[in-house]
């Protein structure tokens, strides 16, 4: 790879000062491999297409350390963000046993990602077999020096109620903080997850996490992703998903925090008559980068997607979506929907919306459609005629907007949860 | 209750004279039609009342409660009272009629120094006014205007005036669009709400609205001007003659 191509960073002699010790050879080779590709592709530069609209030059000049344990004393509980059941804190990528509370719930093992790696064989299998880390150079850089992460199984026929909430909690300044999380739905099982990112006050990180998820024949699971970092943080994520025969998979973004956060996420249709859902809110204030690519892989007949992103931009911030669909020759009858709605709050708010369709099969149901639009007077006017502020009703203008995605989160706290930090981050009093 | 002096008014985009002169005094209680052709500015003229920026005032005034009320943003004459009641109601999808009218009767109560009604006191408010206008209670759920009828809508309005509680009600072209059914409705529904204290300006083409929401005074406008005022039976008389006979002393003018 030419040079120009990639930007000096001092990512590569962090890698090269790493060592883990008595590490099964499977562990070893993945690290090896993860180190080697990062090393080969480096920090992308603009030149590089898939990197065109993240610019990590400043990312590049920051001299990061890997990652330590976090605090004992954070400046912000964050025992606040769960209020479920289930709950699992991974602080600075490392499983927190304090503060997690995994109660003995049938069919589930909910547990920390070293730990399985040495207590359960079948770790080898499912982990990496994923995660494409050759198409990423976060995702290799995580491969190469993961520390921790959590370990999700569901049994065949497991049905776990309450909500597996998983925090992940970065502290401190200028370390790489590298969680792997790896996910596997046996047959017949369901599931409700949701990870949040968030900071511990004001802390400057590069969190880079990986995602592996794997759904077995009629496996039902809805996995939300709320990523509310600060936003002095960098969050470059990878997030993808193998889904067999008759699954079906509800996965929602949303995208608030981070000064830059770039998500790629992928979901791999592997089977007949698959569901899924790949739906995503993304808000971006201030001089926020928030970049999110997807990607739909219909390998088989039968199956049905949907994605819906709404993007909100303000002030000097940019959004990024690029939205990819394959349906490959043998993927007859897909029936694939996607929407991409964007919504300009300022004139210098920038938006760079990218479709992209490849469709090898003939007997396909295909659609995209992408608008970019403002919040009209005819609408603000309405409210104010009765007696709405104007900064209120755009407020809930905008939060309406967004809303339309929230609402399909099945889950109820969930979704209040997330409708609440919607209000918090645009500025709205959510008692009303 | 309100006094309009000689009102000019143009389109703020193309500086087209709309209104072109127009004096009308609406006192207390009173209920008062405006009636007239196509673009003869009765819309306008309501838009203006409740302030909308497509439009400048280029001479005149208009004073309310003895307040300039052409200096005030249209939140703030949500406030102090005036209301109206759209001809094309807009849709707001996500935002369900009882958020929305929470949000505008606190924002009023704030306004004018009163404490916000907490949920449960709205809830039961809101239930109320429900009831006095005969209307089903899934209307609180759903969102504002989002897939109703012509029909709903303007009971939408309706219903949003009750919560509201005007002092000065504008209704534009309210009839616009409705079958005799939801005609009834409407004007039963304003019916109700006319008071000794709260006044009505009733922009309208048609006289039938005006068999069922009586009129103290008839006005008819024609090109920006109030060309002539009487009773009821002015309404009448324009039901029978249509407005072609009007042409003449609309040029003397």
């Amino acid at each position: 790879m030419s040079k120009s191509l990639v930007y000096e960073s001092g990512l590569g002699s962090l890698l090269a000062g790493l060592s883990f010790e008595k590490e099964p050879q499977w562990l070893a080779d993945l690290r090896a491999k993860g180190n080697e590709l990062h090393n080969k592709m480096g920090v992308p530069t603009p030149r590089n297409e898939e990197w065109k609209y993240t610019p990590l030059r400043s990312l590049a000049s920051v001299n990061w350390q890997s990652g330590e344990p976090g605090p004992a004393v954070f400046s912000q509980d964050p025992t606040n963000y769960a209020e479920t059941a289930i709950r699992v804190f991974l602080v600075n990528g490392r499983f927190d046993r304090n503060l997690s509370e995994v109660p003995a719930t049938a069919g589930l093992t909910c547990m920390s990602l070293r730990d399985a790696i040495y207590e359960k064989s079948e770790v080898a299998d499912y982990l990496g077999s994923v995660a494409k880390i050759e198409d990423h150079t976060f995702a290799a850089l995580n491969s190469a020096c993961f520390v921790d992460g959590l370990f999700i199984h569901l049994k065949a026929g497991a049905m776990v109620e309450p909500v597996i909430e998983v925090i992940h909690v970065t502290s401190g300044d200028e370390m790489v903080i590298a969680p792997r999380i790896l996910v596997v739905a046996e047959e017949n099982s369901s599931a409700k997850i949701i990870e949040q990112y968030v900071s511990d006050g004001e802390s400057k990180n590069l969190t880079i996490p990986v995602t592996e998820v794997i759904l077995r024949k009629h496996a039902n699971v809805e996995h939300v992703r709320l990523q509310d970092e600060s936003e002095t943080s960098y969050n470059v994520s990878l997030w993808e998903t193998l889904q067999d025969e008759s699954s079906e998979y509800r996965a929602y973004n949303v995208a608030f925090g981070a000064g830059l956060g770039r998500l790629d996420q992928n979901i791999y249709l592997n089977g007949r008559n698959i569901v899924t859902r790949l739906d995503g809110v993304v808000v971006a204030r201030g001089e926020q980068i928030l970049d999110n690519h997807t990607k739909l892989d219909h390998a088989m007949p039968d199956c049905n997607s949907f994605e819906i992103y709404k993007q909100i931009i303000d002030d000097k911030a940019t959004v990024v979506f690029n939205g990819k669909i394959f349906v490959h020759q043998d993927a007859q009858k897909t029936d694939a929907k996607q929407t991409n709605q964007a919504l300009l709050l300022s004139p210098d708010a920038t938006i760079n919306s990218k479709p992209q369709l490849e469709i090898f099969a003939d007997d396909v149901k295909c659609t995209h459609g992408a608008t970019v639009g403002q919040i009209e007077d005819t609408f603000r006017f309405y409210m104010r005629s009765r007696g709405i502020p104007k900064a209120e009703a755009d407020a809930i203008l905008v939060y309406a907007f967004a809303a339309e995605v929230l609402e399909l989160i099945s889950d109820e706290v969930v979704r209040e949860r997330l409708e609440k930090r919607l209000y918090k981050k645009l500025g709205i009093d959510f008692t009303v | 209750m309100l006094e309009i002096k000689n009102l000019h008014a143009i389109v703020a985009e193309d500086d087209k004279e709309i209104l072109r002169g127009i004096n009308l005094s609406v006192k207390p209680g009173e209920v008062h039609a405006i009636m007239g052709p196509n673009g003869s500015g009765k819309s306008t003229l309501a838009n203006i009342l409740a302030g909308r920026e497509d439009y400048e005032i280029t001479q005149g005034s208009i004073t309310y409660l003895d307040e300039d009320l052409a200096d005030m943003e249209p939140e703030e004459r949500a406030h102090k009272g005036v209301f109206l009641a759209f001809q094309y109601p807009v849709e707001i999808p996500g935002v369900s009629n009882t958020y929305f009218l929470r949000a505008a009767v606190n924002a009023k109560r704030t306004a004018n120094g009163e404490s916000e009604m907490s949920s449960m006191e709205f809830m039961k408010f809101i239930r109320e006014k429900v009831k006095l206008l005969g209307l089903k209670e899934d209307l609180l759920t759903r969102s504002v205007n989002e897939g109703f009828s012509g029909g709903e809508k303007k009971r939408n309005e309706i219903f949003q005036m009750a919560v509201l509680e005007p002092t000065l009600c504008v209704l534009d072209e309210t009839d616009s669009g409705l079958d005799i059914d939801a005609l009834q409705t409407v004007a039963a529904g304003v019916n109700a709400l006319r008071s000794e204290g709260r006044s009505f300006v009733i922009v309208t083409h048609y006289q039938r609205l005006l068999n069922y929401i009586v009129p103290d005074f008839v006005h008819i406008l024609m090109d920006g001007r109030i060309v002539k005022s009487g009773d009821k039976s002015l309404a009448l008389e324009l039901e029978e003659k249509g407005y072609g006979w009007l042409d003449d002393l609309a040029a003397s003018k």
